[in-house]
């Protein structure tokens, strides 16, 4: 560029200069930091460190569901068996541990297999089968709704009373350095899929496939091998995220995965993935789940009641969706 | 120039003064200024990165300047994007990227604006296939079937519809951005037809080439471009003239000497290839050799570039590669098999490259294993393999590797392509259509280093829509007729009439 400027280029231009996942993830973090500044306006305890770390808390299952629906979602699919696989493994998780410590290994391994198995069978079905993911996961979910009820008949099998097995229950309530261990979790989780994404074949991959599949295969790269692995991915999160409710609340319930659904698209799609593929960062997604929680934490600060909530909720969401859709699109 | 009078009063038919345009970091137009006159054929030419496609789209309202303004005779518009409204003041626009409507066939595209209705405003269905072949009719293309969707049709015949959809139009400016791009002789000469046609009925017809000779033969006068600002508008302009307005610099003699005749082993071997429109093809080329392929479009070039990359399965035949047999399920196989084989496509947008992520990641897709250990890629090893190549290449004028491939220009874009395949190390290379849309300094950037290539012992397998490429670069020709090697003639042809002519001996009504 031969434009000379004057006092160094405008805040503008660089912005402009950053790469559009960057710009993205940038403003994922505004939109979280400005929700929380406009809820210290009206509440000074809003933005204090035992407030933020409740809101962290809530905002880190999210998190775990955000992730694996981040995955499918950068491949240009969607993972709509999410609610039943969380609530399934849920159930998994207490019903085969029975509350024993010396059976929490066995218990999160069924738990976290029964998402992968999920996960799999969803993967096979879109890319194998050509079956469209919308349909393929939405069926996924209705046959792990009914098979979680009826296994458990309604919940009220035998083993349906037991408790999350002790450990896990400490992981969850414990501070590390005063930090809740969950939260270490879902650092973790952070840094695993930064990496994954970022630094490995498999992520680099991941974003060809999500920008041109076509593309990715005359390239050489095995499309359907990478679809079927996000979505196992997705339904591991999905565990993730269920035996993490239950460690947090000691008991499953049903539909305790409802909420989740929504709440997953939301914090990805706020933390400026793109809903058509190949582009976004878990970076982002994390800034896009607190926005989420500090909503709703101020809202109930504000005693709006319910109704009025999810009307805001829903209000603010689409309102940070057209802020960043005015951004001019490159190429 | 001297200018008369009545030039002087006759108001321009479209034109555009001071107009700016950035795209992310890139500054596709500065102060760039257009005008062009009713009823007169005027031409747009520039290298890719120029900025005409941008002024194009400028001019017919797709995106809106930064700074500078447009006037349509005489009369300015404002802040206006939809190309619909500047519809109704007569401007009719035919883009480089196809606007059809894929899944819809060609019919339903064709009246998309305007389909026939009935009493209640509703489509009469029934009414759409006898309209449409009607305006095919009236244009002279009845050999396209209108209730083909158009997905099914070829990139020549797509852009054939593409183009009467907007003459149908019977605009008062028709702007055709690279409308010969995709088209055979036959069809440019049919496109020049009508562009003459509107012309003298008082139409402007503003179009872009990268081919000199259309240039040449249909346009009143040439506007040329350079580096997103206008250069110079002429009545009459030479070749050697333009290139050296578009670049800046001078060329001798466009094509590299390829008279060496390559005496390597047999790099690959193929005998009785049937898939697709292939009707039992077989030919063999030796390391170091440029094998083109020419004939009439369709006559299956594509089928058999695809089919030996493993992306087309073959119905039936054998191949060889390094002297060993091959079978090729998918791309991957091809890649990796024997000598490895690399295949670089026409449409370098859809099949080619991922255009929003980074030159660097675009370069280094298809070799990524060689660089990683346990899945993590070494990016220092990264680096060092991409810049070398960036730097071979003159990919981007010293712009960063992390930068979108959708901010390069067309050339640009397609030099990073041919990077990708060039770090596989394949030594046997499929290059389709590897210069389409390409402006003539990358061009010849391009021919020189398939020479070298060549020179290197790699065999390479080559098809352009501009049989006058073939004709100069390749040591040996096969001429495609109905999927079978109909006549192989030794190189360098240089007459481009020769393949032609035999492109065209038996097939009946050509």
């Amino acid at each position: 560029m031969s434009t000379t400027e004057i006092g160094g280029p405008s805040w503008r231009a660089r912005l402009r200069a950053l790469t559009p996942n960057t710009r993205r993830v940038l403003y994922a973090w505004a939109a979280a930091v400005a929700v929380i500044a406009i809820g210290s306006l009206f509440n000074p305890d809003f933005a204090t460190w035992s407030s933020l770390r409740v809101m962290l808390v809530v905002a880190s299952f999210i998190g775990f569901v955000a992730a694996g629906q981040m995955l499918v979602v950068l491949v240009g699919g969607i993972d709509l068996s999410i609610p039943w696989v969380l609530n399934g493994a849920a159930i998994v998780l207490t019903t085969t541990s029975l509350g024993q410590t010396g059976r929490t290994g066995l218990a999160l391994a069924l738990a976290l297999g029964l998402g992968a198995v999920i996960g799999f069978a969803n993967g096979m079905g879109v890319a194998w089968l050509g079956v469209p993911a919308v349909v393929m996961t939405l069926g996924m979910n209705g046959v792990m709704q009914g098979l979680t009820l009826g296994l458990s008949k309604g919940l009220t099998c035998a083993s349906c009373a037991s408790y999350a097995p002790k450990p896990l229950r400490e992981v969850f309530v414990d501070k590390v350095f005063g930090v809740p261990a969950q939260l270490l979790l879902w650092a973790g989780v952070a840094l695993l899929l930064t990496v994954l994404l970022t630094l490995t074949t498999f992520g680099r991959r991941v974003y060809a496939v999500g920008v041109s599949p076509r593309g990715a295969y005359l390239s050489g790269v095995s499309v359907r091998g990478v679809t079927v692995a996000l979505y196992t991915l997705s339904g591991v999160f999905a565990a993730i995220a269920g035996i993490a409710l239950v460690a947090y609340g000691g008991q499953p319930s049903l539909g305790l995965g409802d909420p989740y659904l929504f709440e997953s698209i939301a914090a990805v799609v706020v933390g400026g993935v793109s809903i058509l593929g190949g582009r976004g960062h878990y970076v982002g997604v994390v800034a896009g789940s607190l926005t989420l929680v500090a909503v709703v934490t101020f809202l109930q600060a504000q005693r709006v009641p319910e109704y009025g909530r999810s009307i805001i909720y829903g209000l603010v969401i689409l309102a940070i969706l057209l802020t960043y859709g005015r951004e001019k699109s490159n190429a | 120039m001297v200018l008369t009078e009545k030039s002087e009063m006759q108001v321009m038919a479209i034109e555009a003064s001071g107009v700016d345009r950035a795209f992310g970091g890139v500054q596709a137009l500065r102060g760039a200024s257009f005008a062009a006159r009713p009823a007169e054929i005027h031409a747009l030419a520039g290298e890719n990165g120029a900025g005409k496609s941008t002024l194009i789209k400028v001019l017919c309202g797709v995106i809106t300047a930064d700074r500078g303004k447009v006037e349509i005779f005489g009369q300015q518009v404002r802040r206006v994007v939809e190309p619909a409204a500047r519809r109704g003041l007569g401007v009719a626009t035919a883009f480089q990227e196809l606007s059809l409507i894929p899944d819809l066939t060609v019919a339903e595209n064709l009246l998309l604006h305007s389909p026939p209705r009935g009493r209640l405003g509703l489509v009469r269905r029934g009414r759409l296939v006898p309209e449409a072949e009607a305006i095919l009719h009236r244009y002279g293309v009845d050999y396209i079937d209108s209730r083909l969707t158009a997905a099914e049709l070829s990139v020549a015949h797509r852009q054939v519809v593409e183009l009467v959809r907007v003459l149908a139009t019977e605009p008062r400016v028709l702007i055709l951005d690279e409308p010969t791009a995709a088209l055979p002789d036959k069809q440019v000469e049919w496109l020049s037809g009508h562009m003459r046609r509107l012309r003298d009925a008082g139409t402007c017809v503003i179009f872009t080439s990268h081919r000199w000779r259309e240039i040449e033969a249909l346009a009143d006068r040439v506007t040329v471009m350079r580096n997103g600002t206008h250069v110079a508008t002429r009545e009459n302009l030479s070749e050697a003239e333009a290139v050296t307005l578009m670049s800046g610099r001078t060329f001798e003699g466009t094509y590299p000497d390829v008279t060496t005749i390559a005496t390597g082993e047999t790099a690959l071997r193929v005998s009785d290839l049937r898939g697709g429109r292939l009707q039992g093809v077989s030919f063999s080329m030796r390391q170091g050799e440029i094998l083109g392929v020419g004939g009439l479009a369709g006559q299956g070039q594509r089928d058999l570039f695809l089919t030996l990359f493993g992306a087309q399965r073959a119905a039936a035949g054998n191949l060889e590669v390094g002297g060993f047999p091959v079978t090729l399920r998918r791309p991957r196989d091809a890649i990796r098999a024997g000598l490895g084989i690399a295949y670089v496509p026409e449409d370098r947008k859809a099949e080619g490259l991922f255009l929003p992520l980074s030159i660097r990641d675009n370069i280094a897709l298809a070799t990524l294993a060689r660089r990683s250990s346990g899945g993590l890629v070494s990016r220092g090893r990264e680096a060092q393999a991409v810049a070398s190549l960036v730097g071979q290449l003159r990919i981007g004028a010293g712009r960063s590797t992390s930068q979108a491939v959708g901010n390069l220009s067309g050339g640009n874009q397609q030099k990073v392509l041919m990077a990708r395949w060039l770090l596989t190390d394949a030594q046997v290379l499929l290059l389709f259509d590897v210069t389409r849309g390409v402006d003539a300094a990358t061009k010849r950037d391009i021919f020189d280093l398939i020479a070298q290539l060549a020179a290197q012992g790699k065999a390479i397998l080559f098809y352009s829509s501009e049989t006058e490429e073939i004709a100069h670069l390749c040591h040996r020709v096969l001429v495609l007729r109905e999927g079978r090697v109909a006549v192989e003639l030794d190189g360098p042809v240089r007459d481009a009439e020769r393949i032609v002519a035999a492109s065209l001996k038996e097939v009946p009504g050509a």
